[in-house]
């Protein structure tokens, strides 16, 4: 591609929504060349090739991935005739439907293409090689995808409105919009802008004197200096961990089976993710830690250093796929974690679905199934089913030999303590028995006496009778208070005594991460049609053979300067490169999607042929190569995002706009975005004044309500990220408002609108409390005189002006105008006119008030404009 | 070739559909996401578009869920327009239920010559168990019912019965999942109810379209994901009714709420959205929330009125047995069910707790409480659809996902009998089927299915078949492979049981 050419005229961009239909979209013009390697290779390889081409042994001897072996032929003679698609036996086994076998059949539209294509002699590119090695192997069609292109860094486009460009990406955008005959939205105000960035970078809302403080503030760098302070909040780390987890697959157990096992550590991934954000951890080094941590850490993992911990906290990226292998596990359920993980690594990491090349070549992009176990030798020396650890056995404890020690010192001390309790009790009890005995006739208590001092092991039969007969005869320790009440009250403190000994032996804390054996190197093999009881041919690790050139994608299977294989090591270090083609389109297209609501690339797990296309791929490769270039800064990243002229736009529509790009893919406003679930619950938090803004730590559990639904213990008010992620308990509120439930990872959040949101704002238990919540404190914080109880509604009403001002600016943190404020009035009016006819408690002068308050605030949580950002 | 595979191709009364392109209905995008379970999967985006609620129906595809519940017509004419399942897992045992064996009552209590294929092999005999229950030929048809279902037996000229339903697999996970997701053991796909509304949305405007059932005994087996749309939206996954009061969380407001002050507060509600609105033009995801408050204030009409049984007559109450405590309960989710599907319910399940047909101990006495407790509901639930003219379009299905053993499990008088995959009952009444009929065969003492074997997949073909909906060409995207509910696996229309 020429850096800088529009690569999509426009008017094809309303396609894109349909990008998936990757073949359909790529019919060439009807009476464009057809050629073998462009045109019908394609479609080969997604019909044909597994039986006649991908294989050591061809169907019917025939092999379909040259026109020479076409020509050739099979057991059925020649598979085409050039020039005459008629007696093409291709042409005509796939007209009857014969051919392919499986359900999944040649559209007619690729039918057609390969008809013509036959009947203009069958071209291709270039001359076919006499002999070809096996395999499908990677034709230079195939590497010229757009995602597979080395990544280079374009130069900006020519604008007619330089004055508009405030940051090099508004070049890129501009000009596709001015090749429309459209340009950017006019900036929107600094309200909606603080708020926009503050969702943005936060997941918060601004408080109101923030608004109003920004709104006024005449300091022509006030923007800046906004994003500035919002990119210094420790909460950023909190909002955009909630991204990278959602990637990850983060959850807080381990699924896979039905008990879905707690994972009580992984929340220190979760923190470390929120603590290198904060810190602005260069991305090359957070992702290599992730993926590699363990590896940068000498073993013994004992004793280590608080950066040590950090690298290995780090690789529970890697640990985050559902693990059922609690027990052990068996080859399935081990292999089953394998093949997870890479799920989630590749869709991350690489934005492709390589799962599909577990069975067999990916039928669509150039990913021979050797590829996928190349891929999974990079992580088998740490992830090996034959040498498998079960969950708890790869726990890496925190213990130091201080602490062990510390632990050894008062366990003796417990110990000599609980002699002395022992001995204590020994005397008691025989004390307590000659008391007893006195009960007993006489003539008893000598027998009795020493039946009972024989240890019961020891006794005759006939003493055990006795005894039996007897039993008040048997002191125990707990029935010593009858005997002796001073001392069994020494006893007991004695024994309070040797609880709290134990209580001061430090904790043992463990880590959850993964943890590669040194010297641990076991041999990868292509598992049969992804079988993995047929492994076959052995493979070396490497990654994808089309991220780089030919040969030189291979990773070293062993670095002799490292107790481990370094496999993982190696190629984090290659995937943040700055030049691979995958890793830096896939990492800015998220941003850019959690930035602008979608992404540059609209399947940002997919960038195959499956995958949409890009709306703007030179703005994505400039950004690739500029994020890595700049040092890998994620904020200084997010500041060039947010400075820019297109991130501060108005998110009005527009009738020009809306007629060519209804879907606002040339991003000439801003969207109009729903709140994430976890957004929505914290908001209503922070407008209730009960949020707990304190960070970190074990999960904040979820429990079953009376009724079965699950719900945040104690309704405690934290931030929704530190809520427990229990894959079999999905919080009905998260849910409820589309938070995923884990099953491998979430590559982008779903927003649907339904009447079950309606109803949970509506009548559920969160809503209305904390509604009333928000009530209180503005009834509690609006300055006012006392209101007679005798007042009419409507002066009833009017007198609670200033708290229905409050609750405005909790909500949505500006002031009611004129015409709100006196419809709010009358609303409130004519609630304190119901309530006063309900019963007494209820239309008591204040506790009505509070209620018609607490009304108003529901309405106003619920609402678009609480919803929403704009 | 695996167990599955081994149906007679060839048997008579079965055909493959011809194959024909993939049908997307719509909604092609792929989703990693799964919402909870509960009522989340109400969304009506586009629903509102038929009542002209959006300013601008044509929603620009921006965010990925754009999918609906609007009614869709299938690929062919269809026989049935709803479907109620009773689930009845655990694995009902035909032998003494549906599929009388007179070898296995005369060698009763002699060793199996033959092979079996157990679960529990410590516990496991090959001493056969003659049914200890009499069988007898029912109305005209004279299909052989066990006196264990008395009122199945009224309706035998109702229902069509499947004695030769074949799994190939013992467990229950496995074959639970088989039946709703079309791959044995394979956890997580979408069921059978979510590609019914995937592909036919709803009929009703103030209902989920999908309901499941629960039992108070707890969820099935695999729990929630019984009723999971796996990679289809969340739209399309059922919405389980709780099995007490109140059945759909948040329904109702607290009573100092409702009334006047709700009716108030909504309107208030609306006129805030339509001020915010006016800002924000043409903004089909704000309209669609305000119309979401209209839908969710109708709801509480709607389905509280659907879920109020007190509507019902004393002869329907006792028609179900709801004035008996043994069948109240069960009676109750019955009636419930029709209720729903009178109202435009796609897809009703009913589930049970625990497991009560999984008769491993004491069959003598396990088995006869689980059918006085469902057996006069489900057969209620046939003659009361049918009286009502609504059988003829809604599917009734009646079993487990495999049945039990001719040979016992444990000694004496309180043994029992272990899981059977290899040949087990279902019966299924109106939607399309043939009444008054048994189809199929096991073998001589009921182990394994030997004529017109059907499979899940041939099952779920044929349900398909009879909404109108071709198994192959109903696909859904996912991870750049194309979907479908018989998982691309052989299945069979079942021709012999369609009328």
């Amino acid at each position: 591609m020429h850096a800088g050419r529009c690569p999509l005229p426009i008017g094809t961009f309303t396609l894109l929504a349909f990008g998936w239909l990757g073949m359909a979209l790529q019919a060439p013009a009807e009476d464009a060349p057809l050629s073998f390697e462009r045109d019908i290779r394609p479609i080969l390889r997604a019909h044909c090739f597994d039986c006649h081409g991908a294989g050591d042994a061809f169907e019917g001897n025939l092999d379909l991935r040259q026109v020479r072996s076409m020509e050739r032929g099979g057991d059925s003679g020649p598979a085409i005739a050039r020039g005459d698609a008629g007696a093409s036996l291709l042409v005509a086994r796939i007209r009857s439907a014969e051919m392919p076998p499986s359900t999944l059949k040649v559209t007619p539209e690729e039918l057609a293409i390969l008809e013509r294509w036959v009947a203009a002699g069958a071209p291709t590119t270039r001359p076919e090689p006499a002999t070809i090695p096996p395999g499908l192997g990677i034709t230079p069609e195939e590497r010229e995808w757009w995602s597979f292109r080395p990544l280079v860094s374009p130069p900006l486009p020519a604008v007619a409105h330089p004055d508009l460009v405030a940051q090099p990406i508004d070049a890129f955008l501009l000009a596709r919009l001015e090749a429309g005959g459209l340009s950017f939205s006019p900036p929107a105000d600094r309200a909606t802008l603080i708020r926009r960035a503050s969702f943005d970078l936060l997941g918060l809302p601004p408080t109101a004197e923030e608004v109003d403080a920004f709104v006024a503030d005449p300091d022509p760098a006030a923007y800046e200096h906004l994003v500035d302070r919002l990119l210094a909040s420790p909460h950023y780390g909190e909002r955009w961990a909630r991204h990278w987890l959602d990637a990850a697959g983060y959850a807080d157990s381990a699924g896979a089976t039905q008990d879905d096992p707690p994972r009580p550590y992984a929340w220190k991934y979760r923190d470390w993710v929120v603590r290198a954000l904060n810190a602005d951890l260069p991305l090359d080094r957070f992702l290599v830690e992730q993926l590699a941590g363990d590896e940068l850490v000498a073993p013994p993992h004992a004793q280590l250093p608080a950066e040590s911990i950090e690298r290995l906290t780090a690789t529970g990226f890697l640990r985050m796929a559902a693990d059922g292998t609690a027990g052990g596990g068996d080859a399935e359920s081990r292999n089953r974690v394998v093949t997870d993980t890479l799920t989630i690594v590749s869709s991350s990491l690489l934005g492709l679905t390589v799962g599909c090349a577990q069975c067999h070549d990916h039928r669509y992009d150039p990913i021979p199934q050797s590829d996928y176990y190349a891929l999974r030798a990079l992580f088998e020396p740490a992830l090996d089913p034959a040498a498998w650890r079960a969950p708890n056995d790869r726990l890496v404890s925190l213990f130091t030999d201080a602490d062990r020690a510390r632990s050894a010192e008062i366990e003796a001390e417990a110990v000599a303590a609980s002699q002395e309790l022992e001995a204590k009790q020994a005397t008691a009890i025989a004390a307590a028995l000659e008391k007893e005995l006195l009960k007993h006739p006489e003539e008893l208590r000598e027998k009795l006496g020493t039946a009972a001092r024989t240890a019961e092991k020891d006794r005759s039969p006939e003493q055990t009778q006795l005894l039996k007969e007897r039993p008040s005869a048997n002191i125990s320790p707990g029935v010593l208070y009858q005997y002796d009440q001073a001392a069994a009250d020494e006893l007991k403190a004695l024994g309070e005594k040797i609880a709290a000994i134990r209580a001061r032996k430090p904790v043992e804390d463990f880590l959850f991460c993964l943890e590669e054996p040194p010297g641990h190197l076991p041999v990868t093999r292509i598992f049969h049609r992804g079988d993995s009881r047929q492994p076959k041919g052995e493979v070396g690790p490497a990654d994808l053979q089309v991220t780089g050139p030919e040969g030189e994608t291979a990773i070293a299977a062993d670095n002799s300067t490292l107790p481990t294989s370094g496999r993982r090591l190696a190629w984090a270090r290659r995937l943040t490169s700055g030049r691979h083609p995958l890793l830096g389109r896939v990492i800015v297209n998220r941003l850019w999607m959690h930035h602008f609501g979608r992404g540059i690339v609209g399947t940002p797990a997919d960038f195959g042929r499956l995958g949409e296309r890009p709306t703007h791929p030179e703005l994505l490769d400039w950004m690739a190569v500029e994020l890595a270039d700049s040092g890998w800064s994620l904020k200084r990243f997010h500041r060039m995002i947010l400075l820019s002229t297109a991130w501060r736009q108005a998110s009005m529509r527009r009738p020009e706009l809306d007629r060519s790009d209804a879907d606002n893919r040339l991003i000439g406003r801003m969207p109009v975005r729903r709140l994430e679930a976890e957004v929505v619950r914290d908001r209503i938090l922070a407008a209730a004044g009960t949020l707990d803004p304190s960070p970190f730590g074990p999960a904040v559990p979820v429990v079953a309500d009376d009724a079965g639904e699950f719900v945040v213990k104690d309704s405690l008010p934290r931030r929704s990220l530190w809520i427990e992620q229990r894959r079999s308990m999905p919080v009905q509120f998260l849910a409820t408002f589309d938070a995923p439930t884990m099953q491998t990872n979430c590559d982008r959040r779903v927003h649907a609108t339904s009447a079950g949101q309606a109803l949970l704002l509506m009548n559920g238990d969160f809503a209305l409390t904390q509604a009333r919540r928000m009530a209180d404190a503005a009834l509690a914080a609006a300055p006012g005189q006392a209101i007679p109880d005798d007042t009419p509604a409507d002066a009833e009403a009017q007198a609670l002006t200033p708290a229905v001002i409050l609750a405005w600016r909790r909500a949505y943190g500006r002031s009611p105008d004129p015409d709100e404020a006196a419809e709010t009035i009358g609303f409130l009016a004519d609630e304190l006119t119901i309530l006063r006819g309900a019963a007494a408690e209820i239309a008591a002068p204040a506790e009505r008030r509070a209620r018609a308050l607490a009304n108003l605030c529901q309405q106003l949580l619920a609402s678009n404009e609480f919803l929403h950002v704009d | 070739m695996s167990t599955e595979n081994s149906a007679d191709e060839s048997g008579s009364g079965i055909r493959s559909p011809a194959s024909s392109p993939p049908f997307h209905p719509f909604g092609r995008r792929r989703f990693l996401t799964e919402c909870g379970f509960g009522l989340g999967a109400m969304a009506l985006t586009d629903l509102l578009g038929q009542e002209g609620l959006l300013a601008n129906p044509a929603k620009p595809s921006f965010e990925p869920p754009f999918s609906d519940l609007r009614a869709r017509a299938p690929h062919a004419k269809p026989r049935a327009t709803a479907m109620i399942s009773l689930f009845m897992h655990g694995g009902p045992a035909h032998m003494d239920l549906t599929d009388p064996k007179p070898e296995l009552q005369k060698l009763d209590g002699m060793e199996y010559g033959g092979e079996v294929a157990y679960s529990f092999v410590n516990r496991a005999s090959k001493r056969l168990l003659g049914s200890p229950w009499k069988f007898s030929p029912c109305g005209q048809s004279g299909t052989q019912i066990s006196e264990l279902l008395p009122h199945l037996q009224r309706i035998a000229d109702d229902i069509c019965l499947v004695r030769s339903m074949h799994t190939g697999h013992n467990g229950h996970e496995v074959s639970i999942r088989y039946f709703h997701g079309g791959i044995p053991a394979a956890l997580g796909r979408p069921t059978l109810g979510s590609w019914l509304t995937y592909a036919l949305g709803s009929e009703t405007r103030d209902l989920p379209s999908y309901f499941v059932l629960v039992d108070p005994e707890g969820h099935p087996v695999d729990g929630v994901t019984n009723w999971s749309s796996g990679f289809i939206p969340p739209l399309f996954q059922g919405s389980a009714l709780r099995a007490k009061e109140p059945r759909i969380p948040n329904l109702v407001p607290p009573p100092w709420l409702a009334g006047p002050l709700q009716t108030r507060n909504l309107a208030y509600l609306d006129r805030l959205n339509r001020r915010h609105g006016e800002r924000h033009p043409g903004e089909p995801d704000l309209d669609a929330r305000i119309a979401s408050y209209e839908l969710a204030a109708r709801m509480q009409l709607s389905a509280t009125d659907a879920l109020d049984i007190s509507q019902e007559t004393e002869a329907t109450h006792r028609l179900y047995g709801l004035d008996d405590p043994v069948t109240r309960e069960y009676g109750t989710r019955c009636l419930i069910a029709r209720r729903l599907v009178e109202r435009g319910v796609r897809f009703v399940q009913l589930f049970l707790g625990g497991q009560p047909w999984d008769n491993h101990t004491n069959i003598r006495e396990g088995l006869p409480a689980i059918c006085r407790r469902t057996d006069k509901p489900a057969a209620a639930l046939v003659t009361d659809l049918k009286s009502r003219g609504l059988l003829d379009t809604t599917l009734v299905h009646w079993g487990g996902e495999i049945g039990r053993l001719p040979v016992t499990e444990g000694e004496g008088s309180g043994c029992g009998r272990d899981h059977n995959g290899q040949g087990f009952s279902i019966w299924m009444a109106g939607g399309g089927v043939k009444p008054g009929i048994a189809f199929g065969e096991t073998d001589e003492v009921g182990h394994r299915a030997v004529t017109d074997v059907v499979t899940p997949n041939d099952w779920q073909a044929t349900v398909l078949h009879l909404f109108g909906l071709d198994h192959e060409r109903l696909v859904y995207r996912h991870d750049g492979v194309e979907q479908r509910l018989t998982a691309g696996r052989p299945a069979r229309i079942v021709d012999g049981i369609l009328a």
